[in-house]
């Protein structure tokens, strides 16, 4: 009888993970945060296509677990995706096409960035790189925000 | 004792895979994320088949062309003032994040323009940060950028033939690597969606009611991060004014400003905004751009 109890618990636990919600991180990278606020203290580093386990919903954040971190991610940093329709597509009543979401994160990728990189060598490419890599701190913009008397989001 | 503990564990087991895990909260869970989608759906209208991936990587094109025809300012402090607005603003939007993030840049122009490159990467120029008078103006046309992006209104501009293409060369196999020759028909297909969003931004323009949608999310944004919405009103008739002058940009690119002022007004949210704050961002705006 113990056996039976014991496989009807492991069963229980089995089925449990497999219904777990998971989203999957769509930004080039992001974090998970303390609360559920902007700037709260950083749990974990996330990046692209990693997969977080939700455990409930504050609002627009999302409590998630993400190795042995747990903490809030906000909902336009993730989407839900299914093995048959990944990417934007599967989105719950987006009521788009199976060929639609066979183009999710496929189309337009790095490959023929390359490719058109290689083609247009006179595009400054470069200037948009420096671009992205001119990043202002989380602290700067908190005190930026605090000092003009501005809303914390 | 034992047979009922048994009897338990199987109904609970039969009632969880029955409701989908209602019992562990778990359905309510996906619900809600099914919820949350729809409302992201519902900002981004544009249904073309993108994803967040596939816009950040036509935006970078975009961005580059518009370099190609403007040029990149080396202000770090004054790209360092734009980013900080652009940011708290944006933090404030329907979509806080996107693929790669947003970023803030100027152009060395006396043009008076903005633009709002799909992804994330925003221009103004030296000339429309000019022709604003204190911070809350300055965000306020920062704010108006974000709402294009929000919406996808660059993506949009792409041409919905050029999506049948894409959709014929990728096809629905799972593999994320083409042959050359597909490689070729993609890069055609990047290439004519940048120019039909280069075109949009740089010479036609978004339509009236992009424009008009722009603006009103622009006061909602402007409200939500502590500027005063009533900041746009006053930059449109400025730019009325000064505008007549230059010509060309974004008088070019825009419908009438007497159109979108009018569109705007009894629109702003009231907002309460201390004397000290707007001393405090006026006082770094001077020392910044001026």
């Amino acid at each position: 009888m113990k056996r039976i109890v014991i496989i009807t618990m492991v069963f229980l636990f089995v089925a449990t993970a497999v219904l777990a919600e998971t989203v999957t991180v769509i930004t080039k990278e992001n974090t998970i945060r303390e609360y559920n606020k902007f700037f709260s203290p950083v749990k974990a580093y996330v990046k692209y296509n990693d997969k977080l386990e939700v455990l409930s919903i504050n609002g627009d954040w999302y409590k998630v677990k993400f190795g042995p971190s747990i903490g809030y991610i906000h909902k336009t940093a993730v989407e839900k995706r299914t093995a048959s329709s990944p990417g934007l597509f599967s989105r719950k009543g987006s009521g788009v096409s199976e060929s639609e979401a066979a183009l999710a994160g496929k189309g337009f990728n790095p490959q023929v960035e390359a490719s058109y990189k290689s083609k247009h060598p006179e595009m400054k490419f470069y200037l948009v790189d420096n671009i992205e890599r001119f990043i202002v701190p989380d602290r700067e913009v908190t005190v930026f925000i605090a000092n003009g008397g501005l809303v914390q989001p | 004792m034992m047979k009922r503990s048994v009897a338990f564990l199987f109904a609970l087991l039969l009632l969880c895979s029955l409701s989908g895990c209602e019992t562990m909260g778990l359905g309510n869970i996906s619900q809600h994320i099914g919820t949350a989608m729809t409302v992201v759906d519902a900002t981004s209208k544009a249904s073309r088949p993108i994803s967040d991936e596939e816009e950040y990587y036509v935006g970078r094109a975009v961005a580059a062309k518009i370099l190609g025809s403007y040029q990149l300012s080396n202000d770090r402090e004054l790209t360092r003032y734009v980013n900080l607005i652009g940011r708290t603003v944006a933090l404030h939007s329907d979509k806080p994040f996107t693929h790669g993030g947003y970023h803030f840049a100027v152009l060395e122009t006396n043009e008076i323009n903005a633009f709002a490159c799909p992804g994330g990467t925003i221009f103004i120029t030296r000339g429309m940060i000019r022709t604003t008078s204190n911070e809350d103006e300055l965000a306020a046309v920062l704010a108006h950028e974000v709402v294009h992006i929000n919406k996808r209104d660059g993506v949009a501009a792409i041409k919905s033939a050029r999506w049948t293409q894409a959709l014929t060369v990728i096809g629905t196999t799972a593999a994320k690597n083409y042959s050359p020759a597909e490689v070729g028909q993609l890069v055609s297909l990047f290439e004519g969606s940048i120019d039909d969003i280069f075109k949009t931004l740089v010479v036609n323009g978004y339509s009236r009611s992009q424009e008009y949608a722009a603006d009103e999310g622009a006061l909602q944004l402007l409200a939500k991060s502590g500027y005063n919405p009533g900041a746009l009103d006053s930059f449109l008739k400025r730019l009325a004014q000064q505008g007549k002058a230059s010509g060309g940009g974004i008088l070019k690119t825009h419908p009438g400003t007497s159109d979108r002022i009018e569109n705007i007004s009894g629109k702003a949210p009231s907002g309460k905004t201390s004397t000290k704050a707007i001393e405090a961002r006026t006082a770094r705006f001077v020392s910044i751009v001026h």
